[in-house]
């Protein structure tokens, strides 16, 4: 699966000529939008419900502690990526973090470490390319997976690579698939249990659900832009005066 | 002395530029802010009414606080110009009701919550400024809440709110104006897919 995975993200960067990321530069519109229905269809039918499902049956703080176990899992991702940004701070904050939340937090499920003052910051190889300048590249609809960049894709598919999970299991050839597939259904199931309000808000008010879903996802990867000049204004502050448009 | 000249010119220049942008009163865009997020969580969500009463009270403070036509004039981009005087009315008052019904709901979203404001920041546009403000949250790092305000005399506006970095306005620009270049209708299709919304 995680192989088939770097092979789709490796066909895609084959196949796209890196150019910026930009609502206005939507050259593989067409297919983007042909690929965004069927995601949609794909997630009306199957993921929705399960997502729906999964808050049927469980309460607010069972979501909390398998959120919180699933972020365990991440901080040595987070901890390579922070060192890697140069931000050793935020890596040692990573370290203790995992080691007091695997033993005190029971294998994560409490969040013991940020009661403590360490509070965590998440991040990935995405962001560790935007700290070395490297470009959004361009937009496009992954089937089955959702809105990415070029960048954003990579960074997944390398997260994905380097997730502890998938390494603490590789040498159990009973266990590998169960416990990875098991793995990777609880991270959407969750994933989208969280964004569940949030998507059908959008859906609901929305006269064109792929260009607001499009015009969202690429605002907020600004944030990751660290190759700005102090002279540069922030991407939300554009030309709003009063005239004729 | 030419040198002289020339820092003294360019001096000059940068304290009209630094002139033109200071034309806010920016203690008092963050007090206006305080004031509408107060009203909105303290006497609206948190208040103790019916829900008719809220949303009513949440009308009028939307109304009020924020800018529509301003914002409504941009999210419509290039077609603004090319749209008769009735479409211009007739878009403002759709916009303006599906964004009343929208956001009373999404306040609702910020039950047990506050604001903590975090300065202000300079805008690009003459006459506004960004009221930067977190929102602490359980299960992840707080959420960053701007708001873009505009003073006109003593008058102060919202027009436009950004949260984690979407602006509003931009979004609903890039989905109005792809929504008018698809429909063959143009702007009268727009119109009557937000009066469905709204009806909804």
């Amino acid at each position: 699966m995680k192989k088939r995975y770097i092979a789709l993200v490796t066909a895609f960067s084959l196949l796209s000529p890196v150019a910026l990321a930009s609502d206005n530069d939507d050259w593989l519109e067409t297919y983007n939008r042909a690929m965004f229905d069927f995601n949609y269809q794909i997630d009306k039918y199957t993921l929705k419900p399960l997502a729906k499902g999964y808050r049927a049956i469980t309460n607010q703080d069972v979501r909390n502690r398998v959120s919180s176990f699933i972020t365990n899992t991440k901080e040595p991702v987070s901890f390579a990526n922070h060192t890697l940004q140069g931000n050793f701070k935020n890596a040692l904050i990573s370290v203790g973090r995992f080691l007091i939340n695997s033993t005190l937090g029971l294998a994560g499920t409490f969040d013991v470490a940020s009661g403590w003052g360490l509070k965590g910051k998440r991040t990935g190889f995405d962001e560790t390319l935007a700290t070395y300048c490297v470009p959004d590249g361009p937009f496009f609809i992954a089937p089955f997976f959702g809105p990415f960049t070029l960048r954003s894709a990579v960074g997944y598919g390398v997260d994905a690579y380097t997730d502890p999970v998938y390494w603490a299991a590789i040498n159990d050839k009973n266990y590998y698939d169960k416990i990875t597939w098991g793995y990777l259904g609880l991270n959407i199931i969750t994933s989208r249990e969280k964004a569940l309000d949030l998507t059908d808000d959008l859906e609901k008010n929305s006269v064109d659900f792929y260009a607001t879903m499009k015009s969202a996802y690429l605002q907020n990867r600004q944030k990751l832009n660290k190759c700005q000049s102090v002279t540069e204004t922030p991407s939300y502050d554009f030309d709003f005066e009063d005239e004729d448009y | 002395m030419s040198k002289k000249i020339l820092f003294a010119l360019i001096g000059g220049l940068m304290l009209v530029c630094s002139n033109a942008k200071a034309d806010i009163d920016t203690a008092k865009a963050e007090a206006f802010i305080k004031e509408v997020t107060h009203e909105g969580i303290v006497e609206i969500i948190n208040a103790k009414a019916t829900q008719a009463e809220k949303d009513a009270r949440f009308e009028k403070l939307f109304n009020s606080a924020l800018d529509l036509k301003f914002i409504g004039k941009f999210v419509l981009g290039r077609y603004w110009r090319t749209a008769t005087e009735e479409q211009r009315e007739e878009f403002i008052d759709v916009y303006r009701k599906l964004n009343v019904q929208t956001w009373s709901k999404r306040f609702d979203e910020f039950k047990g919550k506050e604001f903590v404001f975090k300065g202000t920041s300079p805008s690009s546009s003459k006459g506004q400024i960004f009221v930067n403000t977190i929102v602490p949250m359980e299960q992840a790092q707080p959420a960053s809440v701007i708001w873009r305000v505009k003073q006109d005399g003593e008058t102060f506006k919202i027009v436009d709110i950004i949260i984690e970095n979407v602006s509003l306005a931009i979004t609903a620009r890039n989905e109005y104006t792809a929504f008018i270049k698809k429909s063959p209708d143009g702007i009268n299709g727009l119109i009557a897919d937000l009066k469905k919304k709204i009806s909804q």
